[in-house]
């Protein structure tokens, strides 16, 4: 059987036998060393940095990296990590990671308005606030230092326009500037201050930003490089009790949960503003998934068709491809090669431009589909149409891909068994059949899988194309040709913003899914699993 | 099992290749051995299929004539293109290389920069990784082939939230694969390193052991019987996996638009969908002579693996 | 500002879901990089983020006009700047804001307000009362949010009626003229569009507000500071109903004046080959009918006879300073005082071609280009678009109702069970 003779000789022969010439060999070895060498001195290069910006996670992570490499490739065991150690380091950071760490995002309320954290949020809710004062003046403004230009302590040197009076302010407020030179309606000179330059001004903006300089209408601010108004906050913020009241108004806002988040309410419930914060929501986003009214209703109906278009999208695609494949793989036929160069041709354009005029081609009036048949039918208009429309473009773009791999697998098969099966008549086909079918099977069996999962989460196509409709007026939120991923990206990214923990959510849940419906077809495809 | 019954012939080494072996259609005793059909048996024999290349021809191409009449006509727009194009001239191809703000041989060069290096490591990684699938027997091997085929099922536009934040984080400590560099670009592109494992694994499945066998008597260790004996007879399923490494790349531009912001770094596809963002209707002259630019790397790579693709091995092995 | 319905979806869709997000980041970046260039960056290069003492974030189209501009002001300033075309740029802009990775001033359009404030990514700005007075009313009541000022108005949009005056060469006083002289033309054979509307498979909110006002309905009720409230909704009220009803006998089973065929997709460029008599499209569409070689005329888009007056959404471009730049200042002074010139509009409205929003411009360049007026005339009498971030949850639901009604469905039903729709994603 396949499993006992695969299994023989190769695993135990490295061991087995003396030392392999070629591993041995000096220039060998010494690209051995220079790689090690490389990663090396990268990571102990990094180190420094990666220690001052306190990213353990990526130190630990370079660091295991090293002494992984070491432990493979410096050593003469697990020879088949040697062979897999640099794609499997690839695919864990860049796909695996990212998978792990959209699960976390998934519990959290991640999105539009809840991007910040609570203090990030409050500041910035009353930052936002700051009004002017009616009719008080703009200041031309220099900013001055006691100490230095990067640390301070620093004081805004002001000039009302309409006096021409200068004056200093600091924290604890403004005072007249008797001493100070002043050119243009700006001062350029003053005892005991250092002037700062424009850069100056705008490295220290963090710092600038939090001076104030108290008046009686409010406070004067830094406005840009060359400005300061006078302007104050109505709102004020509690730190014991977590909240912010507006002094002119004398209402408090507290924080209170509508919904996933959390807003700054007044007693009747009224927002004092539409941003929140972060927050972790355990697993609500799936909770909501599941128990939606709408998902649970359009469910059943939107899984059916998506694995109908996925099932039809593998089944034409891979028939399409192999009939023209084995039709064309034969060297009596002259002019393979610009066959092969034309059928080509759909996959070498990129698809999303491809899936855009295509969505032009049905369109009832002007479209080349009618056009060119002469139909007149409105292929987006009506439910049916519409996925039939979606599937023959579908096979457009897909049948390529199959050519091309199915015709790479023919090239596995021995000569003389494809003329032992040679299709001539009906015969033929029984040849094929019963010969080369199941031999092509071998290899493309999993690409089969694996294109079932890309079509069974084929956004693009549908998204482009059609947009998921048609959509009935009953039910704007489920299209005809909505499959599960464009449905629910919809409904996660379609109201009052993007909701990427709700989205998360939704993308851990599809990939079960796509992973349960794939195991399903594992166990039925018995043949997978010989290959395996 | 069929297996013993369909191992064929002699192994051959990679000195066999060279030889032609009257494959592939360059044959020159082909045509005379047509002449000499009778015209039934030709159109029953060859005929037929050429029926069938036409019907899949012209299925094919109808779509791609009316991008190259788009592209030639000088007015640009839906309406005004229809598949035999009404005036010829050069003028979208022009207006992509005269505007600054739009660098299309820049995008180009971007383009071919990252298809190329995602191709090589992607189809290394992979044939590397499928020699020790096929070939080693270890703990773990059967769960990592089906965990492979699983993990890229997941909607990986639903991954990019995790994949920006992750080069954020990156830039700031490695500014040089940060956001909006090629290089990082690149690097989120080879996560899919094992995209093509399972087909050259089915290759490799199909070589027979006894050439392994006879290497390793002769003394060569795992790395030489990888790199010379088995490297040569993968040519055929190299070629295919290059070129489907290399058109996945090229037609991305999800993840790309987030991750190539500004014009200078952008590839040929996000720079084109930035092309289309700002108006579909009219510039459709334009986008579609960018996308026949972008098709053109891709129809001469393949111009060039098609030798390498068809009537690579003559006389192989298949296990069932 | 432009909404066809596929581009509004795909700033839902694809943007927004590749777009991250960075709460939990924390430091800046540090930067040990080489000085920056002293020129602008659009051009080449990799980034040069947290190089350049300023960085813009604008779109392919105003990249041009924006540099500019910039480019005087590091001039005068003696530092260095960098002007950047993003894609998908309210997205990527609020993401990289929240990461501490974006720009210092982000150009854009006032509908994407509400979004930028409720995820705290701009800043109020503060201009005189003076300053402020000088641009259009609209234009101002656009770019406050909760009776805060957040951007600089540089320009001003909204639907207007393009007319074939060749085919027809009297302007319509009313749209049924304008429907009737349409079906005329498209019956005689003429032209094979009576009017482009575009509506497409998915419908388009955004184009059809004109005639949806005209005949009553409204989207949002606007409180006493003149902001939108989502507690009102219009849709699915009495005066939606009718309008329903009206646009049904408009539609595919009744007189064919709009159907699904025209679409973003094709309505300008139809209308641009001289098959189509009217084109209801915005200023973006100028230069294609300009450029298609017949006569034309332009006008606000008028009422239906004895109906209310249309009111397209008036779409107000603006500049915005962000809340988490590293150039702060310089931001403040860009926004608020270099861009702040007509001098600066100028160029904005030269480079990018939207009608300005500052009055004094509008009047000299309508003495040149009378046409203008049209433009300016509809963006005037148009409402604000809402920027409330309710609105994400309209534009959708509502045009697939348009859509359906011009198929054929019930134009009352539907839009009482579209209000339905929206009222509950909204709640």
């Amino acid at each position: 059987m396949v499993q006992q003779q695969l299994s023989t000789a190769p695993q135990e022969s490295p061991a087995a036998h003396p030392p392999p010439v070629g591993s041995r060999s000096v220039p060998v070895l010494l690209l051995k060393v220079a790689v090690l060498a490389v990663l090396l001195s990268t990571v102990v290069s990094l180190t420094p940095a990666l220690v001052a910006a306190e990213r353990w996670g990526f130190l630990v992570f370079f660091w295991v990296l090293v002494v992984l490499v070491v432990a493979v490739y410096a050593t003469r065991r697990a020879i088949p990590l040697k062979y897999l150690l640099p794609g499997a380091v690839l695919l864990l950071s860049f796909v695996v990671y990212p998978v792990i760490s959209t699960f976390q995002v998934s519990l959290t309320n991640l999105g539009d308005g809840t991007r910040a954290t609570r203090e990030e949020a409050t500041a910035q809710i009353i930052g936002s606030s700051v009004v002017q004062t009616p009719d008080a003046p703009r200041y031309n403004l220099t900013v001055g230092t006691a100490g230095s230009p990067t640390a301070g302590p620093f004081a805004f040197l002001l000039v009302d326009p309409a006096s021409g009076e200068a004056s200093v302010g600091t924290e604890d407020g403004l005072e007249p500037l008797p001493g100070a030179t002043v050119t243009d309606g700006f001062v350029t000179a003053a005892d005991g201050y250092e002037l700062l330059t424009p850069v100056e001004v705008n490295d220290a903006s963090a710092a600038l930003a939090e001076l104030t300089v108290p008046t009686e209408g409010g406070a004067i601010r830094q406005l840009g490089i060359r400005q300061a108004f006078e302007g104050s906050t109505p709102l004020v913020y509690d730190e014991d009790a977590e909240t912010i009241t507006n002094t002119q108004t004398g209402v408090t806002y507290a924080p209170e949960l509508q919904g996933d988040r959390e807003f700054y309410v007044d007693p009747d419930g009224q927002r004092l503003s539409d941003q929140s914060w972060a927050a972790d929501v355990g697993f609500d986003n799936y909770v909501r998934a599941f128990t939606d009214a709408r998902i649970l209703s359009d469910f059943v109906g939107i899984f059916g068709w998506t694995l109908v278009f996925a099932t039809l999208s593998v089944a034409s695609t891979f028939a399409l491809g192999t009939v023209l494949a084995v039709v064309l793989n034969d060297r009596r036929v002259r002019g393979q090669k610009v066959y092969r160069s034309v059928l080509l041709l759909p996959y070498a354009i990129p698809s999303f431009i491809s899936l855009l005029l295509w969505s032009g081609f049905w369109n009832t009036d002007f479209g080349l589909v009618n056009d060119l048949t002469g139909l007149g039918v409105n292929w987006f208009g009506g439910e049916t149409t519409a996925k039939a429309a979606v599937l023959i473009t579908n096979l457009w773009l897909g049948f390529p891909y199959m050519f091309l791999v199915v015709t790479g697998a023919l090239q596995a098969i021995p000569e003389d068994l494809k003329e032992a099966a040679g299709i001539d008549g009906a015969s033929g086909f029984t040849g094929f059949r019963t010969i080369i079918f199941p031999l092509l099977l071998i290899p493309t069996a999993p690409l089969l899988v694996a294109s079932f999962a890309f079509n069974f989460n084929n956004f693009n196509t549908i998204f482009l194309l059609t947009g998921g409709g048609p959509f009935t007026p009953d039910n704007p939120t489920a299209g005809g040709t909505d499959l599960l991923i464009s449905y629910t990206i919809r409904l996660a990214f379609g109201a009052s913003g993007a909701q990427f923990g709700f989205a998360s959510a939704i993308a851990v849940l599809l990939f079960v899914i796509t992973g349960v419906v794939a195991a399903l077809q594992f166990r039925l495809t018995r043949r997978l699993e010989d290959v395996i | 099992m069929t297996s013993q019954e369909l191992r064929t012939g002699a192994p051959v080494g990679p000195g066999h290749l060279a030889a032609p072996g009257g494959a592939g259609p360059s044959a020159p005793s082909t045509p005379p051995a047509a002449n000499r059909m009778s015209r039934g048996r030709w159109w029953r024999e060859v005929g037929w299929r050429h029926a069938v290349g036409l019907a899949a021809v012209a299925f094919a191409v109808f779509p791609v004539l009316y991008i190259v009449s788009a592209a030639f006509n000088p007015l640009g727009s839906v309406v005004s293109t229809s598949l035999v194009p009404r005036e010829l001239s050069l003028v979208n191809f022009q207006a992509l290389f005269s505007e600054p703000s739009r660098p299309f041989g820049r995008w180009m060069l971007n383009t071919l920069a990252v298809c190329t290096s995602v191709t090589v490591i992607q189809v290394t990684c992979s044939a590397l990784a499928a020699y020790a699938f096929s070939r080693f027997r270890f703990r773990g091997r059967r769960g990592g082939l089906l965990a492979l085929l699983l993990i890229q099922m997941f909607p990986q536009i639903l991954a990019t939230i995790a994949l920006f934040l992750l080069f954020t984080e990156l830039g700031t400590v490695i500014p040089a694969i940060g956001l909006n560099t090629l290089l990082g670009y690149v690097l989120v592109m080879c996560g899919n390193a094992f995209a093509q494992v399972w087909l050259i694994k089915g290759f490799f499945d199909s070589i027979p052991q006894s050439l392994d066998e006879a290497a390793t008597v002769d003394g060569a260790g795992h790395a030489t019987i990888f790199f010379r004996i088995l490297l040569p007879l993968l040519q055929p399923i190299l070629a295919v996996t290059g070129l489907l490494a290399f058109v996945g790349v090229i037609s991305e531009f999800l993840i790309a638009s987030i991750f190539l912001r500004e014009a200078g770094v952008r590839t040929v596809a996000v720079g084109l969908w930035s092309v289309i963002e700002n108006d579909r209707s009219n510039n459709l002259g334009l986008f579609a002579a960018g996308a026949l630019l972008t098709a053109v790397p891709v129809v001469l790579l393949f111009q060039y693996l098609q030798r390498f693709i068809v009537g690579g091995i003559t006389a192989g092995g298949v296990k069932g | 500002m432009r909404i066809s319905l596929r581009a509004a979806v795909a700033a839902v869709g694809i943007a927004a879901l590749t777009a991250g997000c960075g709460g939990g980041s924390s430091a800046p970046a540090e930067t040990d990089a080489a000085p920056a260039e002293p020129d602008a960056a659009a051009t080449t290069g990799a980034p040069a983020r947290d190089d350049a003492d300023l960085v813009v974030w604008t779109d392919e189209l105003k990249i041009g006009a924006v540099t500019e501009i910039a480019e005087q002001f590091g001039e005068d300033n003696g530092i260095s700047v960098a002007v950047q075309a993003v894609t998908d740029l309210q997205a990527n802009f609020v993401t990289a804001n929240a990461a501490t990775n974006g720009p210092d001033v982000v150009v854009g359009a006032h509908d994407w307000i509400g979004n930028m404030v409720q995820n705290g990514a701009i800043d109020p700005l503060q201009i005189t009362a003076d300053q402020l007075g000088q641009y259009s009313e609209v234009a101002v009541d656009a770019v406050t949010y909760d009776e805060q000022l957040y951007g600089l108005p540089y320009g001003v949009e909204a639907l207007v009626l393009y007319r074939n005056t060749d085919l027809v060469p009297e302007a319509p006083a009313t749209l049924d003229e304008a429907f009737a002289t349409g079906l005329e033309l498209k019956e005689a054979g003429t032209v094979e569009s009576a009017f482009n509307l575009p509506v497409g498979e998915l419908g388009d909110a955004y184009h059809m507000q004109p005639l949806y006002t005209s005949l009553g309905g409204y989207v949002f009720g606007q409180d006493p500071a003149g902001g939108y409230d989502p507690t009102d909704l219009g849709v699915g009220d009495e005066a939606s109903q009718a309008a329903g009803e009206r646009i049904e006998e408009l539609g595919e089973g009744g007189s064919g004046v709009l159907t699904r065929s025209v679409s973003g997709d094709n309505s300008i460029a139809l209308f641009a080959d001289g098959q189509a008599p009217y084109l209801l499209s915005g200023p973006w569409a100028r230069a294609d009918v300009e450029a298609a070689g017949f006569g034309w005329d332009v006008q606000a888009v008028p009422g239906f006879e004895g109906a209310e007056p249309a009111q397209p959404f008036t779409g107000v471009q603006a500049f915005y300073v962000a809340s988490n730049g590293a150039n702060k200042a310089f931001a403040q002074e860009f926004v608020g005082g270099a861009v702040n010139t007509e001098e600066a509009m100028k160029t904005m409205y030269d480079g990018a071609d939207i009608p300005p929003s500052l009055v004094s411009l509008q009047e000299s360049e309508v003495a040149a280009d009378p046409q203008l007026q049209a433009y300016l005339d509809a963006a005037s009498a148009g409402q604000p678009m809402p920027s409330i971030p309710q609105m994400g949850s309209v534009f959708e639901p509502l045009g697939q109702a348009y859509s359906a009604i011009i198929g054929g469905a019930d134009g009352a039903e539907t839009m009482v069970a579209t209000g339905e729709t929206i009222r509950t994603a909204i709640s």
